[in-house]
C-alpha cells in the first residue's frame, strides 16, 4: 500500500429493485445517495467527489445519462465524473472511487450507480440489440439472450455440466432473496420449476435469467483519517483489479472468464490474498444468469474449473456454507438494475462485515468479503476487496 | 419511495419519447477484404499476424496483442465445426417462433475465433458441439457483401 491512501467504506444505500418505478433515474440515484449519506453521517456538502456508474444511455433513454443524473448523485459544482463498463460498471464505479480518495485527491468520495431500464419501452431487450459489432453479427439479428445461451452451452459442454446442476444457483439466490427488504424476486421456487420453465434459447430458460429492474445504489467513501473520526466500524477496500479481454468474443474461451481470473489476480495482490477460497469468508459474484455465478466463480478462483457446480450442490455457498455467495439474493433475487446491481454487491459485503445484514448476514464474523461485476460484451471483470 | 406495484409503465403521468436515429457502418479495410472475398470467391478470410503467426477471423488490419499491422490474408476456405450452438424459440418481444432458428459460434481449422451464423439443413436435435459445417452462400447475383451472404452453414456432406 505504499504511495497509496488507505480507503475505507463508511455509509452505504439502496433503493427498491422494481419493473416500472415512478421515480425518474434522478430521483432514484437522490434517495440511495441520501441514504447512504445518512448512514455516515455526513452531508453533501461534506462530500468533495462524486463518481457515478450508469450503464448503456439507451436504457434511460437520454444520450449523456451521466450528465442528466448529475444532481440526483449530489454533483453539483463537484468534481464529477462517470463510468461506464456494462455490466461491470457497479462495482467498477467503487473501484474508480477509490482511485479518487487513494490518490490523495480527495478525503471523500460519493459512489453512485443507476439504471432506469423500464424506460425503455416495451423491453430494453431492444437497447441491447445495437451493442453488438454492427458488420458481423448485427445483421444477423443477435440479441442478448443467444449470445449467452452460446456461452452457458460451451461451459456446460466443456466440463460435463447439467442444467439441473445450474439451476441450484437460482433456487439459492431466489430463496436468499426472500430475506432482502428491496428484492424484486424473492421466491422459493425448485430445480423442477427451473427446468419446467419455458425454453427461451436453449439453454437457456425464463427462471434462468435476473429481471428488467430499476434501481439505485450508493456508497460513501472516506480517506483513514476522515473515516476513523465518524465511525469505529469502517469497511476498508483492500482490493481492486479491472481487466479488459478481446472485443471479439468469438476469440475467448466461452468457458472460462479470463478477463476475471485477470481482475480478480490484480485484486488478490494488493490484498495479499494468496488462497482466495481460505481467505474470502463472503462473496457476491455478478449473476444475471444462474451459470454465471458458477462461471465466474471458477473465473475468482473460488472454486477450480468445473468444480463450482460441485460446492453449489454440497452447500457450500449457501448463507451458512463455508464460503457463502450471493447472501443478497444477487442479481436472480434482488434485481437487475445494471450498474445499480453491481454496486448493490458492494453494500452487501459492507453490510455483512459491519455485521449489519440482518436476516440475510452469513454465520460467523467475516472478516474479508470480495464483490465481482462483469460487463461490457462479455469481456469486462471488475472486483473489490473489502475488509472490516 | 413509490411502493405501489405498476405492471403498466403507462398508467403513471408519462411522457412518450423516442431515439431513432440511423446509421450507415463502413465495413472497414479488414472488413472490405473479407467480405469481398465471401461476395466474388465464396472464401472466408483470415488475417494472419506475421509478428506472432496467430491467424485471426475475422480478419483485422492489426494485431491486437502486438499492435502490429497485418498484411498478410489467408483463406481458410468454407468449412469449420460447431464450438458452441443455441437453438433459439423465441423472438425478441418474448413471442413464440414458428420453428426454432439454430445459432452456432462456427471455428476454422488454423485459425482463432470464428463467426457466429445460422445452422440450416438440420434439426435442432441433431446438432452436436464439435460437428463439420459448411458455408451455403446465396446465389451470387444476391451478394451484397454482407454477413447474409452466406445463408447459413449446414453439415458437411
Amino acid at each position: 500500500m505504499v504511495g497509496k491512501k488507505r480507503v475505507a467504506v463508511i455509509g452505504a444505500g439502496m433503493t427498491l429493485f422494481r419493473r416500472n418505478l415512478k421515480e425518474t433515474g434522478k430521483e432514484l440515484a437522490w434517495h440511495a445517495s441520501k441514504m447512504a449519506l445518512d448512514q455516515a453521517g455526513l452531508e453533501l456538502n461534506d462530500m468533495q467527489s462524486v463518481v457515478m456508474g450508469t450503464a448503456p444511455d439507451a436504457f434511460d433513454g437520454v444520450h449523456m445519462k451521466g450528465e442528466y443524473l448529475a444532481d440526483g448523485a449530489g454533483a453539483w459544482r463537484k468534481p464529477y465524473s462517470r463510468v461506464f463498463v456494462g455490466g461491470g460498471t457497479g462495482v467498477f464505479a467503487i473501484d474508480a472511487g477509490w482511485w479518487h480518495v487513494a490518490s490523495g485527491q480527495f478525503d471523500t468520495c460519493l459512489v453512485v450507480a443507476e439504471e432506469k431500464m423500464s424506460s425503455c419501452y416495451p423491453h430494453p431487450a431492444y437497447a441491447f440489440t445495437t451493442i453488438f459489432d454492427p458488420i458481423y453479427s448485427r445483421p444477423l439479428g443477435v440479441t442478448l439472450i443467444w449470445i449467452f445461451a452460446l456461452e452457458m452451452h460451451r461451459y456446460m459442454h466443456r466440463h460435463g455440466i447439467k442444467k439441473e446442476e445450474i439451476a441450484l444457483v437460482s433456487v439459492k439466490n431466489k430463496r436468499n432473496a426472500l430475506d432482502h427488504p428491496c428484492a424484486q424476486l424473492g421466491a422459493n421456487i425448485t430445480v423442477e420449476d427451473v427446468l419446467n420453465s419455458e425454453i427461451m434459447c436453449w439453454p437457456v430458460q425464463r427462471l434462468d435469467i435476473s429481471p428488467t429492474s430499476d434501481g439505485a445504489a450508493a456508497l460513501v467513501l472516506a480517506s483513514e483519517d476522515v473515516a476513523k473520526k465518524l465511525t469505529d466500524n469502517p469497511v476498508w477496500i483492500d482490493g481492486t483489479g479491472w481487466c479488459i479481454d478481446t472485443t471479439f468474443w468469438t476469440n475467448r474461451d466461452l468457458y472460462y472468464p479470463r478477463y476475471v481470473q485477470c481482475a480478480a489476480q490484480m485484486a488478490y495482490k494488493m490484498a495479499g490474498i494468496k488462497n482466495p477460497p481460505k481467505e474470502i469468508d463472503v462473496a457476491e459474484v455478478y449473476d444475471p444468469f444462474d451459470y454465471k455465478e458458477l462461471h465466474h466463480m471458477e473465473g475468482l478462483m473460488l472454486a477450480r474449473k468445473g468444480q463450482a457446480p460441485k460446492l453449489t450442490a454440497d452447500g457450500v455457498t449457501q448463507r451458512d456454507g463455508d464460503l457463502p455467495i450471493n447472501p443478497s439474493g444477487g442479481l436472480l433475487g434482488v434485481g437487475n438494475p445494471i450498474a445499480a446491481a453491481g454496486l448493490m454487491k458492494c453494500c452487501e459485503i459492507f453490510w455483512q462485515l459491519r455485521g449489519e445484514a440482518g436476516k440475510r448476514q452469513v454465520k460467523g464474523d467475516p472478516r474479508t468479503g470480495l464483490a465481482q461485476a462483469w460487463g461490457d460484451l462479455m469481456q469486462y471483470g471488475s472486483v473489490v476487496i473489502m475488509r472490516s | 419511495m413509490a411502493t405501489e406495484k405498476i405492471t403498466d409503465i403507462r398508467h403513471m403521468l408519462h411522457w412518450p419519447g423516442h431515439m431513432e436515429t440511423d446509421y450507415i457502418y463502413t465495413q472497414g479495410i479488414a472488413g472490405e477484404k473479407f467480405f469481398s472475398e465471401i461476395k466474388e470467391n465464396e472464401k472466408i478470410y483470415g488475417g494472419r499476424c506475421n509478428h506472432c503467426g496467430q491467424v485471426f477471423v475475422p480478419p483485422r488490419l492489426y494485431c491486437e496483442r502486438c499492435f502490429r499491422k497485418i498484411a498478410e490474408w489467408r483463406n481458410l476456405g468454407s468449412k469449420g465445426v460447431v464450438y458452441t450452438f443455441t437453438v433459439v424459440y423465441i423472438d425478441i418481444d418474448g413471442a413464440k417462433l414458428d420453428e426454432p432458428i439454430m445459432y452456432a459460434l462456427i471455428t476454422f481449422d488454423g485459425a482463432e475465433g470464428g463467426l457466429i451464423h445460422r445452422l440450416g439443413e438440420i434439426k435442432p436435435h441433431e446438432v452436436q458441439i464439435g460437428m463439420p459445417v459448411e458455408a451455403v452462400f446465396r446465389p451470387q447475383a444476391e451478394r451484397t457483401g454482407s454477413i447474409n451472404d452466406i445463408r447459413y452453414f449446414k453439415p458437411q456432406s
